[in-house]
């Protein structure tokens, strides 16, 4: 089975990005593959959620809507583990460098492994990923549907089923709408699963201001029972090897009283769900994943300094920080601090990135008795003839 | 009888007048010794005469060495860099108190003034110099770190469940498809 999706403006009308459509359009079997990250327009140029006709009129109450979108979405996060698939998936962001857009190629194995490999200029522009979630902890998923954020989405936001929908496409494939909302009556995400397989099929996230953030399609989705990729041979590259299972919360305790910062939450109402740990040529690393369902910061850590001179790094200020930024989407955030190199990767609101960089350990400017203190003792290092 | 005496010279240089110079010239026309003085006098008068005028430039040093011996004004005080106190300064005319020893060194306001000015200079540069080499961060002990990008990403991409997002690092390298995985869809 096999479709493309696409718009049905008049069941969803929403300013949608022209070149989205035509990335779209153009996408045929086997080829598509066009990946840019170039900056193009502030969010704020992006139609806000509140100027469109929402698919469900004022905040929903209840309750029943919301156990129903639940049980969506937790089928959804099932229906990515256990479906087999095969597609593309567009994920579009807008963040405080402009718009990143990353095409993937996706192949599934029902129960098993996921590949996804990056394709840009119609060649894979990165070596294949493969996870593999045989033990059920891993949390993978498609367009950011798992189990842990789900639960964690239906702890922070009210979640509610938006009614029927339609992919329209070659098949007018139907859908479910589910959407998410915050306390103060904004809208903070909408999802669409298909209404057959439960898998998800597209996702939009909101900024509190509603701008539209970031927007996730997958297109040119096969199922099947027969699981269309392979295992994989000669030892295929495994980035997630390195990583250890999910640490446990004893776990995590314990890597707190070694020194290392595990904050139970950061700011936003984001909670600590994920960590593990990996072995570098510089020791270890640790990830921590922290999330309230729908935005997500990982924070990892690693003893020692930043090195000087960081290729592929600009300088920038985040919450009054002095930080280096990953070019050109500076969606990684890196600093030291006290013998500590941070580094911040996050699927969130420019707010939420920002107080959560600003929660993290910084290195305050020195005081000018300090600061005299440090320099006597360089000059007098520097002059010293056994040092 | 009494002789000319200081007179003599007075009289000889013509600085006697009225009364005064009739006695003395009338003891003079008595005195044989006094006429001898007066004569040797003129005589040597004469002598210092005729070298002053022929050797004016060092006549006129030689007045200057005169006038220098001569009475006037007070001489310019001596030039010393510092005097040496003990405790105070010594009243004039007396020297320090016996109890005490030189070791308190007090500059004069000119080489005061300079004194202060250079320490006021050395300290500001060397504040300077070391404010400066103050500044940067600590550099705590450990290895120096370049983050790995790539295999934060995969974590990253585990835990939110979505695809590796992993900037443009992961972009700049072109991999071959990996054997064993089928082919891509079509």
């Amino acid at each position: 089975m096999r479709f493309t999706l696409s718009r049905a403006t008049s069941r969803r009308p929403r300013a949608r990005p022209p070149w989205l459509l035509a990335v779209v359009a153009v996408t045929v079997p086997g080829c598509l593959l066009t990946a840019c990250s170039a900056p193009s327009g502030s969010p704020q140029d992006r139609t806000p959620a509140a100027s469109r006709p929402p698919a469900a009129a004022g905040r929903p109450a209840a309750r029943h809507s919301s156990a129903l979108a639940i049980g969506l979405l937790s089928a959804a996060a099932r229906a990515a583990i256990a479906t087999s698939y095969q597609g593309q998936e567009l994920v579009s962001r807008w963040g405080n460098s402009g718009e990143t857009v990353l095409t993937s190629d996706i192949w599934h194995v029902s129960g098993g492994q996921t590949v996804t490999q990056t394709v840009a200029a119609g060649r894979y522009s990165s070596g294949p990923y493969l996870s593999s979630d045989t033990d059920g902890q891993a949390p993978e998923g498609v367009l950011g549907v798992t189990m842990p954020l789900v639960r964690l989405l239906e702890t922070h936001y009210t979640v509610a089923y938006a009614g029927p929908g339609t992919v329209v496409g070659d098949s007018n494939r139907p859908a479910q709408v589910v959407e998410a909302w915050r306390d103060d009556g904004t809208l903070a995400a909408r999802f669409w699963l298909d209404d057959a397989t439960r898998l998800p099929l597209e996702r939009e996230v909101f900024d509190p201001a509603a701008h539209l953030i970031s927007e996730d399609v997958f297109f040119n989705v096969r199922f099947g029972n027969r699981a269309p990729v392979g295992p994989p041979a000669g030892g295929a590259a495994d980035p997630q090897g390195p990583w250890t299972d999910p640490l446990s919360p004893g776990q995590l305790l314990d890597l707190r009283a070694h020194g290392w910062l595990v904050p139970a939450g950061l700011p936003g109402g984001l909670s600590l769900f994920a960590g593990a740990q990996t072995q570098t040529g510089n020791g270890t690393a640790l990830g921590l994943g922290y999330s309230d369902g729908l935005s997500v910061v990982s924070v990892f850590e690693q003893r020692g300094n930043l090195a000087a001179g960081l290729s592929g790094w600009q300088k920038t200020t985040v919450d009054g920080h002095v930080i280096y930024a990953a070019v050109p989407d500076q969606r990684s955030l890196t600093w030291s601090s006290r013998g500590m190199v941070y580094t911040v990767m996050a699927d969130a609101p420019a707010q939420t990135v920002n107080a959560a960089v600003g929660a993290l350990p910084h290195d305050s400017p020195p005081g000018f008795w300090k600061r005299l203190s440090r320099g006597f003792a360089r000059l007098a290092s520097w002059v010293n003839p056994f040092r | 009888m009494s002789h000319l005496g200081d007179r003599l010279s007075a009289l000889v240089d013509g600085e006697l007048t009225g009364a005064e110079r009739d006695r003395a010239s009338a003891h003079l026309a008595g005195c044989a010794q006094c006429r001898a003085e007066a004569a040797q006098l003129r005589v040597l008068k004469q002598k210092l005469r005729s070298l002053v005028e022929g050797a004016p430039a060092e006549a006129a040093m030689t007045r200057r060495l005169i006038s220098m011996t001569g009475p006037g004004g007070p001489l310019p005080p001596r030039r010393r860099i510092l005097r040496v106190v003990p405790g105070g300064r010594p009243e004039p005319g007396r020297g320090f108190p016996a109890s005490t020893r030189p070791g308190t060194l007090r500059p004069r306001p000119a080489r005061r003034r300079y004194l202060f000015l250079g320490t006021v200079s050395l300290v500001v540069g060397l504040g300077t110099a070391a404010f400066t080499a103050g500044g940067g961060g600590q550099a705590a002990p450990g290895p120096k770190i370049t983050p790995p990008v790539e295999l934060y990403s995969v974590q990253h991409a585990i835990i939110t469940g979505e695809v590796p997002f992993s900037g443009p690092s992961s972009r700049a390298a072109s991999h071959a498809f990996a054997p064993g995985y089928g082919a891509p869809p079509p």
